[in-house]
């Protein structure tokens, strides 16, 4: 995009010459006035300042820097900022210590590794680097091997190969030591004794040398290849502006540019500004850079891409003007809107668009770098608020471009907008006064078919300008009532039309001007459209279109509620947009279309940037530009977008052009009306190149900004359940084009389609749901161009831990551990019935089957030997003793199955109750002693029933074999133990010698299966001691 | 030994180097082979079903694998000492060396065709990290990789296997002198992951135990009544689940989620190989009574020898060009490793048939 501006000042107002009263004397002076136009040439910069509400943190600003992803690092006297085109972003802080970044005066930013800025805080005599991922600021020592002299100053250099210099002034030049990180003073580069550098040494890259001004000793230059410091006592190379004796004293700069010449300063009494070649040849490149009688200290150095060299400094900006062949100066002049105002200016440098950017005290400044360029140019009259107004443009067949004026005549300009003298006013014949000026009073401009320029005047008054005959035809039309002449169109048959101050609508068919229409109001334009028809513009009564004969009233448009009301009933210009479309200026765009008669506004909301359309004007490929009373815009009618042009694109002052417009052959576009105009070639705004790619500028967890180059570095942005509001914020850091972007953006995991952003590139998303998601973003430029990649950020949400997968697989595997636990229960319950049931049916089986079968026997016995009364008897005791036998055994098998007896309690009285009547009906005296621990043990209920049977059995012993008279029964507890002692004082036995049959077996038996141990101690005449342990718990 | 329990061993060594293959036939995006890597990827059914599986499920073969050469070696030690390991070089060092040699020659083979090449150096294998092709690596690099580093890596279990036989005198003293201390320590070395360059610590309290079991009678045959199987595997299970979505859910740069992971890991170790040892006689006893399954049993170390690099490679392979079927990921995963198992033991079977020298060399006598 071009940027240059062009600022014409005619340095005379007009408008003064026209209240003078003698026509002579205007004559001439408008002739004088003509001569006396000069150029002055230039670039128009836009300022950034802390007063534009992008959060810059001061307006004295000392370095910038573009980092490898577009971001504008600042380095102003608050401190570091980022730029990304919307907003300045504050880094470091006030509070002391030497590794916090401070907020102090930044002189130089020079990038480092990748990620770190080198910065240098000149009042602090700090020097450290900053890692712009990790936000880490360090501080680097500077160790000098002898003190610093008083009122030295430092300035930071990085060389071709990465080597970085620290430079103190009287001093001389420190290096950094990456393995001791510090500045140390072992630089190779040694000079002469008494030799010292100043700040502004420069790197010869192509011939590897550094070449340093040495204030009051010369010119000294290390050669890396030889480690040689060269001067004029040491030349071995010969060279010559070594030999120069003029920079033996006060020598200050050295620059070399592209073009290989040498730019060395000095102070000489003043500062002298001289340019060399190699042989030492004094070249004349310096015009314009000795002659500032205003005290400048011209220091910097800066050479564009395109090679344009800048010098600057104190009081001191220029800019080598390659057409002018000379420097132009940029006097800062406070209250020219068109300049740049500083008194210091302190770097320069160029962004990746070709922007340049200037540091300056008074805020930053960017302008484009397109020198030489004609396609955009700012003209103004004079900044004097009494002006020229332009009231109508046209273009010639010769490609000269004529201006009406009111009051001020025609002013013609050639093809390249130069100004020359016209004849238009050359051969006036003589009249009153009040015509002559009247003739001056131009308000319209047409060259019909015959070449012939027609001149609408006040008054009714018309001019016919013969340019084959350069003579001027001073007219009246008394048709048109002494009514001023608004405007001249023709149409396809031949015929002028007219409009006038009073409405009249007047055809000139060559012989007569016929009046076809009065409408009683100003009527601004009449457009002759393709079939013919007249659309004439009025003032106040909107819209009207005529049959091609301009006497019948086809259709009128005004506003009101009706269906196809206007937007307004004033409208100011109308342009024919297609076959079947034409656009009326009437505060809003309104859309006509031809064919139903239909009427579309385009407003505000659609992205005008206010509904204060005054010129249109249609360009080559269909875009209509127009002047609205916010500035200049576009709309293109393909993507319905409109596009605005502002200071920066080098369209100073549109809200000045709004009363004449004109398109020219070569398709350049002219706004004109108070005191200037506007000129562009539409393709100057064309983008050539795809916007960049959109760039994650900041994001905002809840209110905090996190560091966004950190989190980029990361696959995806992790938060916490509760982080889940959050703002990301984009730019695609084009400068130029920032606010010309359409941004889109879409979150995969929430949002289906894209997004349209608004102007802030912000989103905001809150309370968003745990889970992956992905934002991406591209941007598109108002040519439908998209950025090349579409980047993305992905981000995840953790679920709280209740809803994550491990907690509720936990949950899982618990609920499946208790239910697998319930149901070994139920199986192991149903086992333990199961075994029961089986103990239950051997018992009977094994005790009352085989009992009943031998009481079968006996009884089949008895019956067979009932003869026999012994025998008899005999058996029926046998039955008796069984069926007894049995009956216990079947008291017992229910006693121990029933849960009432479940308790040490009911065990120990049914034992009481067992061996008191046992030992009672033996006459054998009973002690039984329970201590009061025992029932208090948990006995199952197959070890209750073994219990009893062994105890059982012991006393059945006793009272059957034993013969005793005394039998104990002891029941106790000790060490966790359960003790069951059965003693009695009979004839006892020898536990070895007896037969280990059914009754000691069983209960040895029953005594294993209690996990116990089981004693019998006894012999002849001792009596029997048995005694039973059982662990319990 | 009983011949249920020989019978067991033969079963789950097979099975055991079966699930090696769908281990080491992993194809998420990065080679998640630790059971402890925390997942850098969404989590997906497939990244699930293939972490759990590789990294969880089939994570208990080598302390099995461990144990029970541990408790067969502790069981034929009546031979000297010399003889034993003159005849462990013989069935473990000779194989390693072959295979190892073999893997070599077959890779360098295929990075002399470009379309092959391309799978080698895509797939990643090389245990240095450098995929070079071996004619730039040189000999000195190949050596290495012969003996140090096989692109067989799997290999490294036979290396760990020899050492543990060479210092099986050492341990067996240690497990009669005090084995409360040495089994202990061992089972912290396995828990705490800790490696002895190309040694792997965490084989030697398995393979500890397996001696420690079989020289005090162990039953290995009878189920410790306080064990229930049922609860252990839904443990086993469960832990694994649970653990591999922490691998996804935890954050990876916390100390404590890599502690968790392990501890986890480790735990499910201990169910898995206790439930599945004691819960599987049943199919133990129809597999090994089933005669074709007997047979593929016998198979077991040429399958573990031979399905790597040919695996990896092959699903390299397969992961290019058969994305475009649905489900491609976990499909190659379910088919790849299957279908390598069956080629290794026709490979082998072949071998056995036509060359049984030169199978019983690579075998170290195994399976015959």
């Amino acid at each position: 995009m071009v940027l240059k501006n062009r600022v014409t000042i005619f340095q005379n107002s007009l408008l003064d010459l026209l209240h003078m009263r003698k026509t002579a004397c205007l004559i001439l002076c408008l002739n004088c006035f003509q001569l006396l136009i000069a150029q002055q040439e230039g670039y128009g910069f836009l300022r950034l300042g802390s007063e534009d509400g992008l959060g810059m943190a001061s307006n004295v600003v000392y370095s910038i820097y573009q980092d490898q992803r577009g971001f504008m690092w600042v380095g102003s006297a608050n401190g570091l900022q980022r730029f990304d085109g919307n907003r300045f972003i504050n880094y470091g802080t006030s509070k002391p210590g030497t590794d916090d970044l401070p907020m102090a005066d930044l002189a130089q930013i020079i990038p480092g590794k990748e990620h770190e800025l080198w910065l240098l805080f000149s009042t602090r005599n700090a020097v450290g680097f900053f890692n712009t991922q990790k936000l880490k600021y360090t501080n680097i020592p500077i160790q000098t091997t002898r003190s610093i002299p008083a009122r030295s100053s430092m300035r930071l250099h990085k060389d071709s190969r990465g080597n970085m210099y620290l430079h103190l002034l009287k001093y001389g030049l420190l290096k950094y030591n990456p393995e001791k990180k510090a500045f140390v003073d072992d630089t190779e580069m040694r000079f002469p004794k008494g030799w010292i550098s100043g700040h502004f040494f420069y790197e010869d890259t192509i011939k590897n040398q550094f070449w340093f001004p040495c204030t009051d000793s010369g010119i000294a230059i290390y050669d890396i290849a030889s480690k040689q410091m060269f001067t004029r006592r040491n030349n071995p190379l010969k060279i010559p502006l070594l030999n120069e004796t003029i920079f033996n004293k006060g020598i200050s700069e050295i620059y070399i540019d592209k073009q290989r010449r040498y730019w060395i300063f000095n102070w000489a009494g003043k500062h002298i500004r001289r340019c060399f070649d190699y042989s030492g040849k004094q070249l004349p490149d310096t015009a314009g850079i000795n002659s500032n009688p205003q005290y400048e200290e011209t220091r910097y150095f800066f050479e564009t891409r395109n090679g344009i060299l800048w010098l600057y400094g104190n009081n001191s900006l220029y800019s080598y003007n390659k057409r002018l062949n000379r420097f132009i100066y940029y006097k800062s002049t406070f209250g020219n809107t068109l300049s740049v105002q500083y008194e210091s200016v302190y770097q320069m440098m160029e962004d990746k668009e070709g922007n340049i950017w200037v540091a300056t005290d008074n805020g930053l400044y960017m302008t484009g770098e397109h020198s030489g360029s004609a396609d955009l140019g700012n003209y103004l009259f004079s900044e004097e608020k009494k002006g020229i107004e332009i009231t109508d443009m046209i273009e010639l067949r010769n490609g000269e471009r004529w201006l009406s004026t009111w009051g001020g005549g025609v002013i013609s300009m050639k093809k390249n907008l130069k100004s020359y003298t016209n004849k238009v006013y050359d051969h006036m014949p003589p009249m009153d006064e009040e015509s002559r000026i009247q003739y001056t009073q131009t308000w319209s401009l047409y060259q019909h078919t015959d070449g012939k320029v027609w001149i609408g005047c006040q008054a009714g008054k018309y001019m016919i300008y013969d340019t084959a005959l350069r003579k001027t035809f001073f007219l009246e039309a008394k048709e048109l009532e002494k009514s001023t002449i608004r405007f001249i169109t023709g149409d396809s048959k031949g015929n002028i039309w007219l409009s006038t101050q009073q409405g009249h609508i007047a055809k000139y068919d060559g012989k007569k001007f016929t009046v076809t229409k009065k409408f009683g109001t100003i009527v601004r334009k009449i457009l002759v459209d393709n079939e013919g028809l007249l659309w004439v513009a009025t003032f106040d009564q909107g819209l009207y279109c005529l049959s091609p004969d301009g006497t019948k009233i086809l259709r009128h448009y005004t506003s009101g509620s009706s269906e196809n009301a206007l937007f307004q009933t004033g409208g100011n210009d109308i342009d024919q947009l297609n076959d079947s479309t034409l656009v009326f200026a009437a505060g809003a765009m309104n859309f006509i279309n031809k064919k139903t008669g239909k009427v579309r506004w385009f407003t505000i909301e659609d992205g005008l940037p206010g509904n204060s359309v005054l010129r249109i004007r249609k360009d080559d490929k269909g875009n209509l530009w127009m002047i609205t009373k916010n500035g200049l815009c576009r709309y293109n009618p393909n993507n319905n977008r409109v596009t605005v042009y502002s200071r920066k694109d080098g369209i100073m002052i549109a809200n000045l052009t709004t009363e004449a417009d004109l398109k020219g052959n070569d398709g350049s576009i002219m706004f004109g009306g108070a005191n200037g105009f506007i000129f562009f070639h539409p393709s100057t705004f064309t983008n050539k190149v795809n916007p960049p790619d959109v760039a994650i500028t900041d994001f905002k967890l809840l209110n905090t900004f996190i560091p966004v180059d950190s989190l980029l570095s990361l696959p995806a942005v992790n938060l916490k359940a509760y982080q889940n509001t959050f703002s990301i914020y984009f730019s695609a850091l084009s400068y130029m084009q920032r606010d010309k972007l359409t941004y889109y953006y879409k979150m995969e995991g929430i949002d289906k389609d894209w997004i349209k952003a608004d102007r802030i590139a912000q989103v905001n998303y809150a309370h968003i749901q745990p889970g992956n998601y992905t934002f991406k973003a591209f941007c598109e430029d108002n040519d439908g161009n998209r950025s090349g990649n579409i980047i993305s950020l992905n981000i995840y949400i953790k679920p709280p831990f209740w809803r994550t997968g491990w907690f509720l697989s936990m949950l899982l595997t618990i609920l499946v551990l208790i239910s697998y636990g319930m149901h070994r229960l139920r199986l192991n319950k149903f086992i333990a019935v199961e075994k029961i049931r089986n103990r239950v049916s051997r018992d009977l089986h094994d005790d009352m089957g085989s009992t009943l079968s031998t009481i079968n026997i006996l009884s089949s016995m008895a019956k067979a030997r009932l003869d026999d009364r012994l025998k008899t008897g005999e058996y029926l005791n046998k039955i008796s003793d069984n069926s007894q036998r049995m009956m216990e055994a079947m008291d017992d098998i229910v006693w121990s199955i029933k849960p009432a007896n479940d308790n040490m309690q009911k065990t120990v009285a049914r034992m009481r109750e067992f061996a008191t009547n046992v030992l009672e009906a033996k006459n054998i005296e009973l002690e039984f002693r329970v201590t009061e621990p025992v029932y208090d043990v948990k006995l199952d209920m197959e070890a209750r029933k073994d219990f009893f049977l062994i105890f059982k059995e012991a006393v059945n012993n006793a009272a059957k074999y034993s013969k005793c008279s005394k039998a104990s029964i002891a029941i106790y507890i000790e060490n966790k133990k359960l003790y069951l002692s059965v003693s009695d004082n009979g004839i006892g036995f020898n536990p070895e010698l007896a037969d280990s049959g059914n009754g000691l077996g069983n209960i040895r038996k029953r005594a294993d299966a209690l996990h116990g141990s089981l004693q019998i101690i006894s012999g002849p005449d001792e009596g029997t001691v048995v005694k039973l342990t059982i662990p319990v718990s | 030994m009983s011949r249920l329990l020989s019978l067991k061993f033969r079963f789950f060594t097979f099975v055991s180097i079966t699930m090696l293959a769908y281990v080491h036939g992993y194809n998420l995006n990065n080679s998640y082979l630790a059971p402890l890597s925390m997942v850098d990827e969404p989590l997906t059914f497939t990244a699930f079903f293939e972490y759990l599986t590789a990294n969880g499920l089939l994570r208990f073969r080598i302390p099995l694998l461990f144990l029970i050469s541990g408790y067969l070696f502790a069981y034929n030690d009546q031979r000297p000492y010399g003889i034993t390991i003159r005849k462990r070089f013989k069935t473990l060092v000779v194989p390693y060396l072959l295979w190892s040699a073999l893997a070599l020659l077959f890779t360098f083979l295929l990075q002399q065709v470009p379309f092959t090449a391309e799978i080698v150096a895509g797939s990643n294998l090389d245990q240095l990290g450098d995929n070079r092709s071996y004619t730039e690596i040189g000999w000195a690099g190949l050596i290495e990789r012969w003996i140090l580093a096989p692109i067989d890596y799997p290999l490294w279990f036979i290396l760990a296997l020899f050492f543990y036989n060479l210092i099986y005198p050492f341990i067996k003293w240690a497990l009669a002198k005090a084995p409360y201390i040495w089994l202990p320590s061992t089972f912290l070395v396995w828990l705490s992951l800790i490696q002895f360059w190309m040694i792997d610590g965490s084989g030697l309290f398995f393979f500890s135990l397996g001696i420690w079991l079989q020289k005090n009678n162990f039953s290995l045959e009878k189920k410790p009544s306080w064990l229930s199987v049922g609860v252990f595997f839904i443990l086993f299970i469960g832990i694994c689940v649970i653990k591999t979505f922490m691998a996804f859910e935890l954050d990876p740069d916390l100390f404590s989620s890599r502690v968790m992971i392990a501890l986890l890991f480790k735990i499910a170790v201990l169910c898995g190989l206790l439930s599945i040892w004691y819960g599987s006689d049943d199919i133990v006893k129809w597999a090994m009574n089933r005669n074709w399954f007997h047979k593929l049993s016998g198979y077991a170390f040429f399958i573990f020898a031979a399905h790597v690099p040919l695996l990896p490679y092959t699903m390299h392979f397969a992961m290019k060009y058969f994305s475009f079927l649905p489900y491609y990921r976990l499909t190659l995963y379910l088919v790849v490793p299957g279908l390598m198992v069956l080629f290794c033991i026709f490979a082998g079977s072949l071998l056995k048939q036509y060359l049984p020298k030169l199978y019983l060399l690579l075998t170290g006598g195994r399976g015959f």
